[in-house]
């Protein structure tokens, strides 16, 4: 085998983080300063930036309501898509190429095209969604749809599934019982992804936020881009802020998957 | 009367039968190995006794009572799989100790059998191991401990040694015999492996395009075989057509002959040999084959090829290729076989 080139090898790693890490150190840095516009550094250092973000009643809002709508998507997808995961590699494989294809179904159509549309269909006098969280809930349910059964379903497949539930069903266990005894323990991992990667997607998503609720409903995308005529350096503020409760959801999430 | 007796079975998928008319029956204790090529409806028809499958035809009783209509779970039966299909969430110990878990076994009680059921495979020490840091064959033995610590009526095995490596196989499959024999478990042994099957056996079902081809010892299987396929799956027999056999032994016969290796022998000079050791005709050596204590020769007597076994005694001589020897039959071991009958239906 030939040595690694570690210099090269590196450089590559150096280049990559800084290309990740430069803008978001930038960003923070800007959501400190006093000023910053004739120099190479900024002109002083202050917090005041973020004091008057964490005082702005309508940020801590905003904040809540996209953790929320987020979490309330993920539940709704969760709860929607093991179960018929399960079904599909348990009871009915040959669906499963047309569960790929319906899946990405999303995809087909931009955000832009398909809020017009839900705009249309919820805003009549029967079904009024449209301003409300509702609809939200059930356009970030399309969003998270695809990566959701994905992870589960690469998850479902590196399972022996047939094999484990004949297993269990002979020492005793009904399907309800092995479905929540062997089956949802065995998915941690797609689980995992799953949440992770549909989280972080949904908590950023601004299109059906602002043309589905608007301001009715306002989440933290919402807020910023109605904040744009503000500061760059409280954008700035906002930005490092939701960053780092994202950051913090993670660690705790991931803390929450090892304890388990 | 037999433990498990299957009467008539049948099972097709889109009108194509997997097996049919399958009879048989195990008496209690009985370690009897299903032995077929892969394909011919082994699995299907294990999966069909332990009520895994739906069977389209036929009955199968346990200890007298008819069970084809019973759920999987109430029939008493285990089952052990190739993949070993063990609960990866699961330590060793939940794992041994699901079965009992399901059964509501008060605590103590499921504690005590399953250290029971984890000193009888050996697997002291390693009860709080997730399956994924065992081997292949501890894997195993905890799907054997966590079938046999619900005290099954009977016990099924799916070619349960199949993804193990050779040294191991030949191990846990005596280990496996031992077991059996000591808990006097009724067991049914799948399998495509037919020295598996020959050493392990009290009775063999030799299975083929879904039918059973033959039931017996595998001194019975290997002795009289039932068919052409019988011989050509056990192996190593010469299988003659009518035609060659005419060639080559001077008989009469509307079917093929099979003749095994060891019945042939190689004429040495003021020798006496009894009167059923005869037609002899003259061979070249080929070549050989050392298999230990025998030498395995290709002999080929006019344009047919033989198999003969010799006893690798050092004082005999070793017979190069191109050696021209007189062999000799013994005519008690010669047998007419029909040709398989392939047809299912
Ligand atoms: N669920 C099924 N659907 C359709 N055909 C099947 C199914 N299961 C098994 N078969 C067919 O039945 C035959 C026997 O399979 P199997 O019992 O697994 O054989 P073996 O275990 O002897 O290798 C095969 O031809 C297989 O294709
Ligand atoms: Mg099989």
């Amino acid at each position: 085998m030939q040595r690694p080139n570690s210099l090269g090898h590196l450089s590559v790693i150096i280049i990559f983080m800084m290309v990740m890490i430069l803008p978001l150190l930038g960003t923070l840095l800007y959501s400190i300063s006093t000023s910053w516009s004739s120099g190479l550094l900024p002109d002083g250092i202050t917090l005041k930036w973020y004091t008057s973000l964490f005082a702005d009643h309508r940020f801590l809002q905003a904040m809540m309501n996209s953790v929320l709508v987020c979490l309330g998507a993920l539940l709704l997808t969760l709860v929607l898509v093991v179960p018929t995961a399960f079904i599909v590699f348990y009871y009915f494989p040959f669906l499963k190429p047309f569960m790929n294809f319906i899946i990405l179904l999303p995809f087909a159509v931009p955000p832009v095209v398909s809020s017009v549309g839900l705009l249309q269909i919820y805003s009549n006098d029967v079904v009024t969604l449209t301003g409300t969280p509702w609809i939200l809930l059930g356009a970030y349910f399309t969003v998270a749809l695809p990566f959701s059964y994905r992870a589960i379903a690469n998850n479902m497949a590196n399972l022996n599934l047939q094999d484990m539930l004949d297993a269990a069903h002979l020492l005793g266990a009904s399907t309800f019982r092995a479905f929540f005894t062997i089956v949802l323990p065995n998915l941690k991992t797609g689980l995992m992804v799953s949440l992770f990667l549909s989280f972080s997607l949904l908590i950023g998503e601004f299109v059906f936020a602002n043309i589905l609720v608007g301001t009715r409903f306002e989440t933290v995308q919402v807020y910023l881009f109605n904040m744009k005529t503000r500061s760059g350096h409280f954008s700035s503020a906002v930005v490092v802020s939701y960053f780092l409760i994202i950051v913090l959801m993670t660690i705790l999430a991931g803390q929450w998957g090892k304890k388990q | 009367m037999s433990f498990l007796r299957v009467d008539g079975l049948e099972k097709k998928y889109d009108d194509s039968f997997v097996f049919s008319h399958i009879h048989f029956s195990l008496e209690k204790g009985e370690f009897v190995t299903l032995l077929g090529p892969s394909g011919c409806g082994k699995s299907t028809l294990l999966r069909c006794i332990a009520g895994l499958t739906q069977v389209d035809d036929g009955q199968l009783f346990i200890d007298g009572v008819n069970v084809t209509d019973t759920p999987a779970r109430q029939r008493g039966i285990a089952m052990v799989f190739q993949s070993y299909a063990l609960f990866p969430n699961m330590t060793v110990r939940e794992n041994i100790a699901f079965g009992l878990k399901m059964q509501k076994v008060p605590p103590s009680e499921q504690s005590k059998r399953v250290n029971e059921a984890v000193e009888l495979v050996e697997l002291g020490g390693k009860e709080q191991r997730y399956p994924s840091e065992l081997s292949g064959g501890q894997c195993q033995r905890v799907a054997l401990a966590r079938s046999l610590v619900v005290r099954p009526r009977i016990l099924l095995l799916d070619e349960p040694l199949s993804a193990l490596d050779a040294r191991i196989r030949k191990n846990l499959r005596e280990q496996l015999r031992s077991i059996q024999k000591e808990l006097g478990l009724t067991t049914l042994f799948v399998t495509h492996d037919q020295e598996e099957a020959l050493t392990l056996s009290d009775r063999i079902l030799l299975m083929n395009n879904g039918k059973i081809i033959q039931n017996g010892t595998a001194e019975e299987i290997y002795t009289e075989p039932a068919d052409a396929f019988v011989v050509r799956f056990i192996g190593n027999y010469n299988l003659l057509s009518a035609e060659q056999a005419h060639q080559v032994l001077g008989i009469q016969s509307q079917k093929q002959v099979a003749i095994r290796p060891e019945s042939i022998y190689v004429r040495e000079e003021g020798r006496q040999y009894p009167e059923h050791v005869r037609h002899p005709v003259r061979g070249e050596v080929v070549d050989y084959l050392l298999l230990g204590n025998v030498i395995r020769y290709r002999i080929k007597v006019s344009n047919v090829e033989l198999l003969v076994d010799l006893l690798n005694r050092s004082s005999e001589r070793l017979f190069p290729a191109g050696a021209n020897l007189e062999l000799l039959f013994n005519t008690h071991e010669i047998r007419e076989v029909d040709e398989e009958n392939s047809a299912i239906g």
